[in-house]
């Protein structure tokens, strides 16, 4: 597995154009590979790649991957062709080294939904989680299955410190994007969380990092990061 | 000692201490002629009545909400259609909530309460146009100026309040220089501004100078802050070699 990383140059047009569409991005994605991964199975290695604009708006594009990706079109088109042509690591040293216990800061964007029956029966639609406390509760709520819990930290209370999760959503978007071949939209509600985690089991957790959480991966959603807590 | 508190809330708001001609300014909090006019139209006085019992009255006020900066380009034509008024540039303060603390003579501060209860002419926030949206809730409060401006809860929206989320806001304050020694240690500045009134008779307009401390407090009662040890950058990076 590979972690990678180019950053875009959003003043050009073509990043734009990329930027604007997480549907472009994807092909975009897609093409650093000769032989490009398609329709993987559920929990098996895919591609994933994320967007981070950091708080001094430097736009990141974050991918992993089973094969080293070759960034060269994305630099010449949308990012800095001579000087800034992309990084990829081998994500395996990393992973064999997670073990229960530690903590990791990480940063997840996803695309929290859930499953509403219609009330005249039928069959069950998938709807977004648009708010703040429904979206932090459906990360809290797959944690576990994904390998790892929410660290906790005290906050003083009124009689007593009150446990908080480490944890808030930083950014909060719903794309909408034409799709070729659909007549409607696609629309997307996604949501970056940002905190603080504990490994619980670092076997389900290494398959999270490579296979993604939650719905949405081709658009940019799914990819969780982690980083040394400061 | 005490303070008539009241909450300015509305759609649109404008509050002007230096227009000139056809660009008519507001400032980013109420002023004290505005605020003055406001009492003076409550109790039904008329533009040309003397406000000599007014002088000594102090005033702090404190931006809950800050609301928007609105340019309205105003076209404008004399009664019978002929004549083109000057065009004008009008701004406006828009979806603000102030909250203001006026002290002054007890005597004087009763009568205000029931004059802004009962008022004798329509009340405004700073220009005519501009209707209060909320009653003003005037309520007279046992407390020196800078403690009613510390402690008064805030007046903020709740969608507003929402939106700050975790991190609620410093609310700054402006008041007169001298009127809340309690807020010195959090005064960071202060300005001169002609909005205090000599007489609002329309033949000849007046304002004298004064002096404004600025500064914020933080909100009271605020929640606790978010829980610490996230950043905002995150560099995965890091961790992988």
């Amino acid at each position: 597995m590979y972690l990678s990383r180019i950053q875009l140059n959003p003043q050009r047009r073509d990043a734009r154009r990329l930027l604007g569409s997480p549907q472009r991005l994807h092909a975009a994605v897609l093409a650093s590979y000769p032989d490009a991964p398609t329709g993987a199975l559920d929990g098996a290695p895919r591609v994933l790649w994320r967007l981070d604009v950091e708080p001094d708006a430097r736009t990141f594009l974050y991918v992993v991957s089973p094969d080293r990706p070759d960034f060269a079109h994305l630099a010449e088109q949308a990012g800095w062709p001579s000087t800034e042509r992309g990084t990829s690591k081998e994500y395996g040293p990393f992973l064999d080294r997670l073990a229960p216990g530690q903590r990791w800061a990480f940063r997840l964007t996803a695309n929290p939904t859930q499953y509403v029956v219609p009330e005249h029966g039928g069959r069950a639609k998938r709807v977004a989680h648009v708010s703040v406390p429904h979206q932090e509760k459906w990360l809290t709520e797959r944690a576990e299955s994904a390998g790892f819990h929410i660290a906790m930290t005290p906050l003083p209370g009124v009689d007593s410190d009150v446990a908080a999760p480490v944890l808030r959503v930083t950014r909060r978007t719903t794309h909408q994007f034409s799709r070729r071949g659909a007549d409607k939209p696609v629309t997307l509600a996604a949501a970056q969380f940002d905190g603080v985690l504990v490994v619980h089991d670092a076997d389900v957790l290494r398959r999270t990092l490579i296979a993604g959480i939650g719905p949405g991966k081709a658009y940019g959603c799914g990819l969780l990061t982690l980083a040394p807590v400061s | 000692m005490t303070v008539l508190v009241l909450t300015l809330a509305g759609p649109l708001q404008a509050w002007g201490s230096e227009s000139r001609f056809t660009t008519r300014a507001t400032d980013d909090a109420p002023t004290k002629s505005g605020i003055v006019g406001l009492l003076a139209a409550a109790q039904g006085r008329r533009r040309s009545d003397s406000l000599e019992d007014y002088v000594g009255l102090r005033l702090g006020v404190r931006i809950d909400q800050p609301g928007r900066l609105l340019r309205d380009f105003q076209t404008a034509r004399s009664l019978d259609g002929r004549q083109p008024m000057p065009l004008s540039y009008r701004y406006y303060r828009e979806d603000a909530r102030f909250l203001a603390v006026v002290h002054a003579e007890d005597s004087l501060l009763e009568l205000f309460v029931d004059a802004l209860r009962h008022p004798v002419f329509p009340l405004y926030l700073g220009r005519r146009s501009c209707p209060p949206a909320e009653p003003l809730v005037p309520r007279l409060l046992d407390a020196p100026l800078g403690m009613a401006l510390r402690d008064e809860p805030w007046r903020a929206a709740p969608w507003w309040r929402r939106r700050c989320g975790d991190e609620p806001p410093m609310l700054e304050f402006r008041v007169d220089r001298g009127a809340a020694p309690e807020l010195a240690d959090r005064v960071d500045g202060s300005t001169v501004q002609r909005d205090e009134p000599v007489s609002f008779d329309p033949e000849h307009r007046q304002y004298g100078w004064r002096t404004v401390d600025l500064g914020s407090v933080p909100v009271p009662g605020a929640p606790a802050p978010a829980p610490s040890g996230v950043r905002l950058t995150h560099d995965p990076f890091e961790a992988v070699d």
